[in-house]
C-alpha cells in the first residue's frame, strides 16, 4: 500500500507533464518545456534519492530506505524521458547528429554520461545483480555521485546570463557530496 | 490588397529593386515619404478563414505565417526576464508612449526624433514585409513586420564618410522592465547592438514599428526595433532609443557576455558549428505546439541579397 503510494508520488510529475502536453497547456513551445521540465525533475529526484538515508536517520524512520531502489529507478525513467525528448525534438532521431553533439558539446556529453551511469545502476538494481556483484555492488552504486556531478556541470553549462537556478542546484549537490565524502572518511561502524 | 502578396514574393528576392527606389525620397522630404511609394494599403496580413484557425496563410501566395499568438507569446526579451513567457507576462507596466530616438555620433544632422517622425506616415501606411526570423537558439518563425527600410531614416541624418559602424542602444527602465532589475543576471543594461554601416544601410534592414499590424507589443520590441533578417535574432535590437554612428567597432551585449558563443556579426551560418546549439536545422514554430524541424539556410535564406557584404572566409563573420 505504502509502496504503491510512493510509486504514485514519484510518477506524479511525469504524469502531470504528460497530461499538460496532451491538453496543450505547455505554451507555444511544448518541446522545449518537456525537455526542461523532465531534466529538472530528473535532478530533483536524484537529490531526493541521495537525501533518503540522511532523511531516514534524522527522522528516525529507517523504513524510508526500503524505497531507495524504487526512487532510483524513477530517476532513470525521468532521465530517459529527458534524453528521448532531446533526441526526438532537437535531433529528429538522427543518431549521426547525436554522435556529433556528444563529440562537440560538453553539456551533451555530460548529460549522456550521467544517463549511462544511471542506466548501469538501473540494470544492476535487481537482487540477483546484488548477489552476483557482492561487495562490488556498493562500490558500483556509489557511482550515483558521478551522475550527480555530471548533472551539476551539465546544468551549469546551460547558464547564459541568469544563474540563480543552476547555481542553487549546484550548491545543494555540493552539500550532498561533502556529506558523502565525510562519511567515507569516518571509521565504519 | 495585393500589396501583401507582392511583399511575400518580395520576401525572398525582390527587396533590392523595391527598396532602392525609395532612397532619394528621404533626402529631400526629411523623414516623410513622397506620395504613395511602396506604401502598403493594408497592413493586416490576409488570412484564409479556413476551418482551422491555427493556420495563418496568405491568401494569394499560399505562404504560411506563424500565428500572431505564437509570435507574441514566445519571445526573448531579457529586459523582462529570461523565460520565453516573461516578455508578454511582465511587460504590462512598460510605457510605449511617448517615444523618442536620438541620432548622434558621426553624422551631419544629429537630433532627437519622435516616433511619428521616424515613421513619416500613418502607421497603417507603412510597408509590410514578411521575414523569416531565426533565433540563435535554433527556432524560427515567419513574421509580418510593419516599418520602412532603416537606410531611409539614416540618410536623413547624413552619416559622415568616417562613420563605419552604427550602434543601437535600447531603453533602460528597470522600474518597468523587471529583467533589468534582476540580481541574478550577468547581462549589462541597457542592451546594445551594432551593425556595420553597409549592413545598416542595406535595403533588407528594416526599421520596425509593429508586427501583424500591431504597435502595442513590447514583447516584440515595440515601439521601435531594428530587424536584420539574415542574422540571429539578438542582432535585431528592441526598444531602441539611440542610434550612434562610430568609426570604431562598437560593443554588443551578448558578444561581450560570451564572444565565443555570440559572434559580433552573428550571420546565420548553418554549417558553422556553434558551441551551444547546432545551427544545421531549426525548429519552425507555426503555432502553439505546432513545430516543424527544417534545415537552416545560409544567411537565413537571404544569401542572394547579402552574401556580397562578406567577402573572404565566412569564419570571420560568424
Amino acid at each position: 500500500m505504502i509502496r504503491a503510494l510512493v510509486h504514485l508520488a514519484l510518477a506524479a510529475p511525469l504524469c502531470v507533464l504528460g497530461l499538460a502536453w496532451q491538453r496543450h497547456a505547455l505554451g507555444v513551445d511544448p518541446q522545449k518545456a518537456l525537455i526542461l521540465e523532465s531534466g529538472i525533475w530528473t535532478f530533483n529526484l536524484l537529490m531526493l534519492v541521495l537525501l533518503l538515508p540522511i532523511g531516514a536517520r534524522w527522522a528516525g524512520w529507517p523504513q524510508l530506505l526500503r524505497y531507495r531502489r524504487a526512487a532510483g529507478l524513477w530517476v532513470f525513467t525521468y532521465a530517459t524521458a529527458h534524453f528521448i525528448f532531446f533526441l526526438s525534438f532537437y535531433l529528429g532521431w538522427d543518431f549521426a547528429r547525436l554522435a556529433e553533439e556528444i563529440a562537440e558539446r560538453p553539456y551533451v556529453l555530460l548529460g549522456f554520461a550521467a544517463w549511462l551511469v544511471l542506466m548501469l545502476l538501473a540494470a544492476t538494481s535487481t537482487r540477483q545483480a546484488m548477489r552476483w556483484l557482492g561487495r562490488n555492488w556498493k562500490r558500483l552504486h556509489a557511482g550515483v555521485y558521478f551522475a550527480l556531478a555530471f548533472a551539476v556541470v551539465h546544468y551549469l553549462l546551460m547558464i547564459r546570463s541568469e544563474w540563480a537556478w543552476p547555481v542553487s542546484y549546484a550548491a545543494i549537490a555540493l552539500v550532498l557530496l561533502t556529506l558523502r565524502l565525510r562519511r567515507m572518511r569516518l571509521p565504519q561502524n | 490588397m495585393t500589396r501583401v502578396t507582392d511583399e511575400s514574393t518580395f520576401r525572398r528576392r525582390r527587396f533590392i529593386a523595391g527598396a532602392l527606389g525609395l532612397g532619394a525620397i528621404g533626402a529631400f522630404s526629411g523623414l516623410r515619404y513622397g506620395g504613395g511609394v511602396s506604401v502598403a494599403e493594408e497592413t493586416q496580413p490576409q488570412q484564409v478563414a479556413s476551418a482551422d484557425s491555427s493556420m495563418l496563410v496568405l491568401q494569394e501566395s499560399g505562404e504560411r505565417l506563424t500565428t500572431k499568438y505564437a509570435a507574441t507569446h514566445y519571445n526573448n526579451a531579457y529586459e523582462f526576464g529570461w523565460d520565453k513567457t516573461d516578455p508578454y507576462q511582465k511587460s504590462g507596466a512598460f510605457e510605449l508612449k511617448p517615444w523618442q530616438v536620438t541620432f548622434d555620433g558621426l553624422c551631419a544632422q544629429p537630433g532627437t526624433f519622435d516616433l511619428d517622425d521616424l515613421m513619416g506616415m500613418p502607421f497603417s501606411h507603412l510597408e509590410e514585409r514578411i521575414y523569416d526570423f531565426r533565433c540563435v537558439e535554433a527556432w524560427s518563425m515567419v513574421i509580418p513586420y510593419n516599418g520602412r527600410p532603416l537606410g531611409d531614416i539614416l540618410k536623413v541624418v547624413e552619416p559622415l564618410g568616417s562613420a563605419r559602424y552604427v550602434s543601437f542602444t535600447s531603453v533602460l527602465r528597470p522600474e518597468q522592465m523587471p529583467g533589468q532589475a534582476s540580481a541574478f543576471s550577468t547581462l549589462d543594461w541597457p542592451y546594445v547592438e551594432a551593425l556595420t554601416i553597409e549592413e545598416a544601410m542595406h535595403p533588407l534592414t528594416f526599421a520596425t514599428f509593429g508586427v501583424y499590424g500591431d504597435q502595442v507589443l513590447p514583447q516584440n520590441g515595440m515601439p521601435f526595433r531594428i530587424t536584420v533578417p539574415w542574422k540571429y535574432g539578438f542582432k535585431s535590437p528592441k526598444f531602441v532609443v539611440r542610434v550612434t554612428f562610430t568609426e570604431t567597432r562598437p560593443d554588443a551585449t551578448w558578444h561581450i557576455e560570451n564572444p565565443r558563443e555570440y559572434g559580433w556579426y552573428s550571420n546565420v551560418y548553418p554549417d558553422i558549428s556553434h558551441p551551444r546549439w547546432s545551427q544545421a536545422t531549426e525548429r519552425r514554430i507555426w503555432n502553439e505546439g505546432d513545430i516543424e524541424r527544417i534545415p537552416s539556410r545560409l544567411y537565413n535564406g537571404y544569401a542572394e541579397e547579402v552574401a556580397h557584404l562578406y567577402p573572404g572566409d565566412r569564419q570571420q563573420y560568424r
